[in-house]
């Protein structure tokens, strides 16, 4: 049974179909009747949104491209001071929720925060509107989202230290140089990895686009839904959200190229030893990006928390802690499981292009704004209940409806994109001569996995495993809509108490969280320097 | 299998019990609500309810769209015996989409007025929720105000707050201009807003008192208890509300409110609930935690809530607002009010 499974192409296609099947419940809303709607989108939303989604999706792109890569460049080539706490601390910001940093940004940088406050009285600069135009919100994603090429970009960086000091030698060292004409093209695969990932965050985020009211697609789908009530505009728009990521999947690729990711020898050698002013430049400079992404926020929702503990806490945190606990450790589990199953190497996987492109879609989800996700979820539930009623059967809508179950497929199809990608990249790694090797020695497909493959990829997989975990304690929107009575999470109470502008109650449930994703990201960086 | 794995599994296959464990306890003697008003506002309702009645209420809370997609698709194997929501427009819809059975009972039509319940009987408004005009006092005559529509006039160029359009207060408020004023004045009203915008449209009323207060502007659209909210804690703010359209329309009030759903597995215990949540003691509670108006006129405003004075509602039918919404989002959108 085993072997037969993991032989099987069509078993993991059932499997990759199954995970991407929401997605295509939410492509299938082309098959519904068109809408006027579109016609009233296209004459008021639509030209303006697609403007400032390219807007957006370029100056974050290009922003944690440079800043991811510029960071790792340094905490890996260069010794400055501070720089061992600063490498790990720079993960940090991972576990602060987007929005969460977008209204803490806000209260602190917007016309009445006191940073503007304070530049008016003490310095004369007149008072401006930080929500118009595009930069305070790009800014702010690049906060959000930098650790993600930061951190592919940094593992990448290590594993050919070596290569780059010696070509820097050759060269004459020059550190700037090495870090264009060297360092970056080798390390072009890991940052396109990053920067994908961050691009589909980007198209799928409602919160921080929400709280600075700035307009990308999202805007339009929630106006469908929302303002319109239409279900299956929402749907139809979403699902071009699912083209353009297939697009940026596709160009990743194309960047990823033949390229694969080689060990050598680790060093701990340093190439460069910044010392005086330039040591001292580089520590601010770094030292900055972690006041701004985590510190400064942390103190903030410290500050709040403390004001309001003795009326919003109660022993319900308990229940909110212990529901994202259980959420997150079942749905890691469950999603790192499907990944690992995706990514093993075979010859005959690999050659069946139909079980590739299969496989690549189930990882879209990621682009999906949550709650799409959800109700293409109910949706696809009830049209399994519709064709088993018509061939006599039951509906399961009851079983399923507001069922963990229901919920923690919703998390592996959003999800499983994070787990797949850290799983693939520790699998190509892996020479396909074990294959030929065990077929030999007449081993079975299944001990192969157990003793070869599996210890191989086992930090990539327990690396996407740590990110997803990350991801599923954040999540809002599907939870909010899928979860059975009495699962409150973290994230739901903080965003029941935002919005209503509660923001310094919304603090308490923002600061478990933050610890919570804290200690995810320190285990997280103990496995990854186990790695080298 | 070894002990690890054995672990992990179990963990696994009782948390998948657990959840079907609270789903047939909803089953029972048990009042089931889904709620688009947030726990923090419902939860020491219900927990009254509860002493009182020895009733429990489970509830589960959900932005109002998707709840009202879920309960479509449930049918009627829906645990839900109620529905609550924070915005009539939300209830008309629902209503619409066959949710709800009727519900008027001789004590809910004592207690709550009838502009504020759907006229089909379907559901009924609980707490009233105005949405009027806030000024600094720095730097405004109150004799300058008058209207909604006065807004939009060249006087307050960049002097104006608002919300965003995304808002459901926001989008019930314009179907009240359409409703009162006929389409054209309405894009001219909501033209001249646009204009006169001092930063693009806040995310949340908390924004925008905050906005004036820092005199990014100075005048502004809120629901009252956000200012109710605000001035408890800081009563010393330079910021005081208007009575919009007293000579006109009145000021224009939303309700949160609830009905039965059609599937109730438990519709007389819906029904003692939808008839506590309308008497004078629910609705005090209804005031002192969140500061709004109680939806029965036989009972008194909370101290802060009186104390801004009586006012003239504007008594259009709440479910007019529900059926011009979309038209209200359209003109908006057509208009630039983002």
């Amino acid at each position: 049974m085993k072997e037969a499974f993991f032989k099987s192409n069509f078993w993991i296609g059932l499997l990759a179909f199954s995970v991407a099947f929401p997605i295509f419940v939410v492509g299938s809303s082309w098959l519904l009747p068109g809408s006027e709607l579109w016609l009233h989108f296209a004459q008021t939303l639509l030209p303006e949104l697609i403007t400032s989604t390219l807007i957006l999706l370029l100056g974050v792109g290009a922003g944690v491209s440079i800043l991811g890569t510029v960071l790792a460049y340094l905490v890996v080539m260069v010794e400055f001071p501070g720089r061992s706490w600063l490498e790990w601390a720079l993960f940090l910001p991972f576990g602060i929720p987007a929005y969460v940093l977008a209204f803490v940004y806000l209260g602190v940088f917007d016309y009445s925060g006191y940073a503007q406050v304070w530049l008016r009285e003490y310095l004369g600069i007149p008072g401006f509107d930080i929500r118009s135009g595009h930069w305070a919100i790009i800014l702010t994603f690049i906060l959000v989202f930098y650790p993600y090429v930061y951190m592919m970009a940094r593992a990448s960086f290590k594993r050919q230290k070596v290569q780059m000091i010696e070509a820097g030698k050759m060269l004459g060292a020059k550190p700037i140089r090495v870090f264009w004409q060297i360092s970056v093209p080798l390390a072009r695969p890991a940052i396109a990895a990053g920067l994908l990932v961050t691009l589909m965050e980007t198209l799928a985020d409602f919160g921080v686009v929400s709280l600075f009211n700035y307009s990308t697609f999202t805007t339009a789908i929630y106006s469908a839904w929302g303002d319109f009530r239409s279900i299956e505009v929402a749907a139809q728009l979403a699902s071009l959200l699912v083209l353009v990521s297939f697009f940026l999947i596709y160009f990743e690729r194309k960047a990823r190229g033949k390229a694969k990711y080689y060990s050598s020898d680790v060093s701990h050698l340093k190439a460069y030893y910044a010392k005086g002013v330039v040591g001292w430049i580089i520590f601010f400079f770094v030292f900055g990006i972690f006041m701004l992404s985590f510190a400064m926020p942390l103190l903030q929702i410290l500050i709040w928390s403390l004001e309001v503990f003795s009326t919003e806490w109660s022993k319900r945190y308990f229940n909110y802690f212990s529901s994202s606990g259980i959420l997150t450790f079942l749905a890691t589990v469950l999603t790192v499981t499907v990944a690992t199953i995706l990514a093993l190497p075979s010859r005959r996987k690999s050659n069946s292009k139909t079980l590739q492109i299969l496989i690549r879609f189930s990882t879209l989800g990621y682009a999906l704004p949550g709650s799409v996700m959800a109700v293409g979820l109910l949706y696809g539930v009830q049209n399994i209940s519709l064709i088993s009623i018509y061939f006599g059967g039951s509906s399961i809508n009851h079983i399923l409806f507001g069922s963990v179950v229901l919920l923690l497929f919703a998390y592996v199809s959003r999800f499983l994109a994070i787990a797949y990608n850290s799983s693939s990249a520790s699998s190509e790694q892996i020479k396909p001569v074990y294959e030929h090797s065990a077929r030999l020695l007449g081993a079975s497909r299944w001990r192969l996995i157990k003793e070869v493959y599996f210890p191989m990829m086992l930090p990539g997989i327990l690396a996407g495993g740590l990110l997803v975990a990350v991801d599923v304690m954040k999540e809002l929107p599907a939870t909010y809509l899928l979860r059975p009575f009495g699962w409150d999470t973290l994230a739901i109470r903080v965003f029941e108490l935002s919005s209503e502008g509660l923001y310094e109650r919304a603090a308490i449930p923002a600061l478990m969280m933050v610890i919570f994703g804290a200690i995810i990201m320190l285990l997280f960086n103990k496995l990854d320097n186990e790695k080298y | 299998m070894n002990s690890k794995h054995s672990l992990a599994l179990s963990l696994i296959v009782s948390t998948l019990a657990m959840g079907s464990i609270t789903q047939i306890q909803a089953a029972t003697n048990d009042v089931t609500v889904y709620s688009s008003r947030k726990e923090h506002l419902i939860q020491p309702l219900f927990q009254q309810f509860t002493k009182q009645t020895g009733i429990e209420v489970n509830y589960l809370t959900g932005s109002g769209g998707d709840l009202i997609e879920r309960l479509k698709l449930e049918g009627e194997n829906t645990p839900a015996d109620m529905f609550m929501t924070v915005d009539a427009g939300d209830l008309w819809y629902a209503g619409t989409q066959g949710i709800f059975q009727p519900i008027v009972t001789e004590t809910i039509k004592s207690n709550i007025p009838s502009y504020l319940r759907d006229p089909n009987g379907l559901w009924t408004g609980l707490s009233v929720r105005a949405r009027t005009i806030v000024y600094s006092t720095d730097r405004v005559n109150e004799s300058d105000l008058s209207t909604y529509g006065d807004l939009a006039s060249n006087e307050w160029n960049k002097k104006l707050c608002l919300r965003t359009s995304k808002k459901i207060y926001t989008k019930s408020l314009v179907a009240s201009i359409i409703h009162n004023r006929g389409v054209d004045d309405a894009s001219e009203i909501i033209e001249g807003w646009v204009n006169n915008l001092a930063a693009v449209p806040n995310a949340k009323d908390s924004h925008v008192m905050d906005a004036i207060l820092a005199g990014q502007c100075d005048v502004g659209l809120v629901n009252t208890y956000y200012f109710g909210r605000l001035i408890e804690k800081n009563p010393d703010a330079p910021l005081k509300l208007y009575w919009a359209n007293q000579d006109t329309s009145g000021v224009h009030v939303n309700v949160s409110g609830a009905g039965i759903t059609n599937n109730a597995s438990n519709p007389s215990g819906a029904i003692q609930l939808l008839e506590w949540l309308s008497s004078a003691e629910a609705q005090a509670i209804y005031g002192s935690l969140n500061k709004e108006y109680p939806a029965n006129q036989n009972i008194d405003s909370d101290d802060i809530v009186s104390s801004w004075g009586d006012f003239k509602q504007d008594r259009m039918n709440l479910s007019i607002a529900g059926e011009l919404q979309a038209d209200a989002v359209k003109l908006m959108q057509k208009l630039g009010y983002k």
